[in-house]
């Protein structure tokens, strides 16, 4: 028998019992729909976090000062004044570095106007905006001249920029920091929020004018290093470990005093944790398609139990056992084909849905589509075959005496 | 003379009921040639449709041989013997076996299907059918919509439709009226001088009557 008519036998049933089909393709529709959801939730969440992250630099090294040590007591972790400007120096003259900004961190009272607050102030270099990945709003950021003249100059986050009533026509006026008058050379546009910490609630000036007002240590918090291109990270962190031992007087395999973070480490572990996040959601979504799938078996059983006379007369009047398994298969692969596309389509609207609440847009992923239509289709034939081949091999004696 | 449509020899169906056997059929020895109408009669229990269900290829003989056209149908598996029912046999039901929630004219149709015929032709044929035996009116009826002698009506058209060599009837009156059942009859008898081989099994006496020829079962057995 031709292909076309078996799908005409097949697909003429469906519409015979309409609300048990529709039930039955529910149970599929609502297990691909998951599946397509919740795969791209997972996808979207891991790409949010992903960009997130690079947006905190591209290609950043963070040299933090180790622990302090007073005989056998171990400080916190950056504790120690162990790095200095000059290290921040030799660093930038390695191979391979495209920036470097040693941070010097104050707070200190800031006044416009009549709008005052208490805001982090950063003493650091002109590299610092592009190592840190911030694009500049309004005005322009400091400039390596401004550093070496020990210029009272600052440049706002967006938060602290807004806090104090500073916008547009704000650029070349005067603000008070912890007494002392500074222009505004610029404003940054707004970043988000990494962790805990506002990245736009801060004032940044050169770090000579930092040393020269608010804290004449030769020591830093912390020094960003940008490195030229993502193959050389390694290469220049292996630099930056071998200069500073040689700095501060280490043997190399002795405990340094300072340590070297990269993001791709943390993007490492946030990929490997997302990852198992998607699995997880996919594992649940894919038990619901199950429990869809048992539910067209369960159907399709009952048709064939309740068709065994029609299975019967179809025989007598010549039908072979595969006209009928054709039948009754087509039938499942109808339904779970259907559903698949009704929830491919309804899991694609919850995504967007969803990107758009959790604010990482719409990720869509046409492979997740493929495998949904594919898995769909496959549940039909599993849970098909089984019922199909129930009514190809009965009897058609009994079943034709079957009342 | 040619050979006989159909020839039983020594035809033993034997149901394994797992601690005695049953022989339902008993050494039957068959002839029946083309363009005859037989009529198997007998009580209920005798066998009949053990008959019929070997006859329709629809069970083999335990042991015995059948040939159907000159062919032992034990060379055939099971979808080969799909294929000469399809072929060469038309069934009339005693309860019409019409398909359900289907017209008149797609279940003409049907047996058709199974043999690849295109469904414009299937639906042609089909509708010529059923006009020749008066229901040219009723085609796009579904069986509830039909009275019992109108199903039957359907039914016969549907043996008829792929043209068998052999129209095989079980009870074909069974469930109706004297009046609608005396019209089947007349309908067969039509079909038979026209040349069609009819066997028509029944265990009314007046009804086998309606037969050119008659052979009397009893426990297993032909015992006239």
């Amino acid at each position: 028998m031709r292909t076309i008519e078996l799908l005409r036998l097949g697909l003429s049933r469906l519409g015979h019992s309409r609300l048990r089909t529709a039930l039955t393709m529910l149970g599929i529709i609502i297990g691909v729909a998951s599946v397509v959801a919740l795969v791209s939730v997972g996808q979207g969440a891991t790409s949010g976090i992903t960009s997130r992250l690079q947006g905190l630099g591209t290609n950043l090294l963070t040299v933090n000062p180790g622990a302090t040590r007073t005989g056998f007591t171990r400080g916190a972790a950056g504790s120690a004044n162990t790095l200095t400007v000059d290290d921040a120096n030799a660093i930038a003259a390695l191979p391979g570095v495209a920036g470097v900004e040693p941070e010097i961190d104050s707070s200190q009272l800031v006044i416009a106007g009549t709008s005052n607050e208490t805001a982090p102030i950063i003493g650091t270099s002109a590299a610092y905006a592009s190592v840190r990945d911030y694009t500049i709003w309004l005005g322009s950021f400091l400039t390596p001249a401004d550093v070496t003249n020990h210029l009272r100059v600052a440049v706002l986050g967006a938060t602290t920029a807004s806090n104090l009533g500073l916008g547009q026509g704000s650029i070349g006026t005067t603000i008070s920091v912890g007494g002392l008058p500074f222009q505004v050379v610029g404003i940054f546009q707004p970043k988000g929020t990494s962790g805990a910490v506002s990245a736009d609630d801060e004032v940044v000036i050169p770090i000579t004018t930092m040393q020269d007002h608010f804290d004449n240590a030769q020591s830093v918090r912390t020094i960003g290093v940008s490195v030229a291109s993502a193959g050389q990270i390694e290469l220049v962190k292996a630099d930056i470990q071998v200069t500073l031992e040689g700095r501060h007087g280490i043997a190399p395999g002795g405990v340094d005093d300072f340590s070297i973070s990269d993001q791709s480490q943390l993007l490492q572990t946030v990929g490997s944790v997302t990852g198992l996040l998607s699995i997880l959601l996919a594992g649940i979504a894919s038990i619901s398609l199950l429990v869809g799938g048992i539910g067209i078996m369960n159907i399709m059983l009952v048709s064939v139990r309740e068709r065994t006379r029609e299975i019967g007369i179809r025989k007598a009047i010549g039908a072979k056992a595969g006209d009928i398994m054709a039948q009754f298969l087509i039938e499942a692969l109808a339904i779970s084909l259907i559903g698949g596309l009704v929830g491919i389509a309804i899991g694609v609207a919850a995504t967007a849905v969803i990107g758009l609440i959790a604010g990482w847009g719409f990720v869509f992923n046409p492979l997740t589509v493929l495998v949904a239509v594919v898995f769909s289709l496959a549940v039909g034939v599993i849970f098909g075959v089984w019922p199909a081949r129930q009514a190809a091999r009965l009897d058609p004696i009994l079943a034709l005496r079957y009342e | 003379m040619s050979a006989p449509l159909i020839e039983l020899d020594g035809v033993r169906r034997v149901y394994d009921t797992g601690r005695v056997q049953v022989a339902a059929l008993d050494r039957i020895d068959l002839q029946v040639a083309s363009g005859d109408f037989l009529a198997v009669v007998g009580p209920s229990g005798s066998g009949k449709s053990t008959l019929m269900h070997i006859l329709g290829c629809l069970d083999r003989p335990t042991t015995g041989r059948y040939r159907l056209g000159g062919v032992d149908i034990a060379d055939f598996d099971d979808d080969g013997l799909a294929e000469v029912r399809s072929r060469t046999i038309g069934f009339v039901f005693q309860d019409y076996s019409l398909l359900p929630g289907t017209s008149a004219l797609e279940n003409v149709a049907a047996p058709l299907l199974y043999q690849g015929v295109p469904r414009k032709e299937r639906l042609a044929r089909a509708t010529a059918v059923l006009e020749r035996l008066g229901l040219g009116d009723r085609l796009d009826h579904e069986p509830t919509e039909l009275s019992g002698g109108q199903q039957q009506r359907v039914g016969i058209a549907r043996a008829l439709v792929t043209n068998p060599a052999l129209i095989l009837a079980d009870e074909p009156t069974g469930n109706l009226d004297s009046a609608s059942g005396a019209e089947v009859i007349q309908l067969m008898q039509g079909l038979n001088r026209s040349g069609r081989t009819i066997i028509m099994i029944t265990h009314d006496a007046e009804v086998a009557q309606g037969a050119t020829r008659q052979v009397h079962l009893r426990d297993g057995r032909i015992v006239a």
